[in-house]
């Protein structure tokens, strides 16, 4: 009797022990992990780096909503696409750079079919968690004639940051308040003027 | 009754040769009147499409981008003009011919995809703005309001693709003193049931 008391008391002083450690590696990875987020990849100025990004409009020769990497070597911001660089501009050229904010639904085409053929009204509930939200990279650049050209481009949500900080460094002028603007709440506005 | 048989189907095969006759001389007349208007008093303009004045109504910059490079790309699909140029081309000062296309956006709802997806009928972007082709010295030629909006499906962006392809159609179907359209006398339709204010 006495034997199997002394065997239920380790039994429950490791089960406390095992409890202690376990809380112990869940509270470490959770604030490795908050400390990841919260230092996400820093750029150096005058490094050069690369993102993936998706390009919607705006550069030449280039697809629209075409996915690819987009990186800065040598005074030359690139789009490429495996590997290939499919347009470039000159960063000297770069009149502006703006950032936004938007929100898109996931999953493309076949989860939009999906949510449509679900019953009941069930692709809607999908639909209100299945979104997400990216930053808009917005470039003003000219071309050799003077001609204004503008292009966009969709980017991790917190990347559309460094990049623009990148080119500020480079020397790209940056004006304030595109967050302000694309972040507004739904509101109908009109000239009265008109 | 057999000399008879002959005779009515040669009637018939003349009536068929004069009409046959008539009708190509007809045609190939309209071509040579065509071909005469298009190619002597219609003049090939060029267009300038300026950068989208938001004015006050904090439009991102992204929008307007969007809206400036696809009204480049679909004035450049509709052919109407000789050169489709951005704004600041130096190339601007060579053409006899040009337009300058002048964009302001009127009204703006901005609209959200969730919502879209999850109520269909609330969350459309919707813009609207007042497009105006102007020659050189000032005169505005066509004066339109056009809208674009996206309802259903597709990003907020997609409002700015479907604006472009609307303020291509409304040029495209307009007509203005001296362009080839009005020279041929060929029917205007001005721009379709949306509110429109006239050319000054």
């Amino acid at each position: 009797m006495n034997r199997f008391l002394v065997v239920r008391k380790g039994q429950r002083r490791f089960f406390v022990r095992r409890v202690l450690i376990d809380v112990c590696a869940l509270w470490l990875s959770a604030s490795v992990a908050a400390l990841a987020q919260s230092t996400a990849p820093a750029l150096k100025a005058n490094q050069p780096f690369s993102i993936r990004a998706t390009h919607v409009v705006g550069l030449p020769n280039t697809k629209s909503n075409c996915k690819g990497t987009l990186s800065t070597q040598d005074n030359v911001l690139r789009f490429q696409q495996s590997g290939k660089t499919i347009a470039q501009v000159d960063i000297a050229s770069v009149r502006d750079v703006f950032l936004g904010e938007e929100e898109m639904q996931v999953g493309g085409l076949p989860m939009k079919i999906g949510k449509t053929a679900a019953p009941y009204g069930g692709g809607r509930v999908v639909s209100l968690f299945a979104h997400k939200k990216y930053d808009t990279l917005t470039l003003e650049f000219v071309d050799s004639n003077g001609g204004l050209h503008g292009a966009i481009f969709q980017v991790t949500k917190g990347q559309g940051e460094l990049v623009k900080n990148e080119l500020v460094a480079r020397g790209v002028s940056s004006r304030s308040g595109e967050d302000q603007l694309t972040k507004q709440s739904t509101s109908e506005v009109a000239y009265d003027d008109k | 009754m057999t000399t008879s048989k002959p005779n009515w189907i040669f009637c018939v095969a003349a009536s068929i040769t004069i009409a046959v006759a008539f009708s190509g001389r007809l045609a190939g007349q309209t071509a040579a009147v065509e071909s005469s208007a298009g190619g002597g008093s219609g003049t090939e303009w060029s267009v300038q499409v300026k950068r989208i004045d938001s004015g006050d109504l904090g439009l991102a910059h992204s929008f307007q981008v969007a809206i400036y490079e696809n009204l480049l790309e679909e004035l450049t699909k509709t052919k109407r003009f000789k050169q489709v140029l951005r704004e600041g081309d130096g190339k601007a000062g060579e053409l006899p011919n040009l337009l300058i296309l002048k964009t302001t956006v009127v009204k703006y709802t901005r609209g959200s995809e969730t919502q879209r997806a999850v109520t269909t009928v609330s969350g459309a972007t919707k813009l609207t703005v007042q497009s105006q082709l102007i020659t050189r010295d000032g005169k505005i030629v066509l004066d339109r309001t056009v809208q674009g909006n996206v309802r259903f499906f597709g990003s907020n962006l997609r409002a700015t693709h479907n604006l472009a392809r609307n303020i291509a159609k409304v040029i495209t179907q307009s007509a203005w003193p001296g362009s080839e359209r009005l020279a041929r006398n060929s029917p205007v339709n001005p721009d379709r049931g949306r509110h429109t204010s006239p050319a000054s």
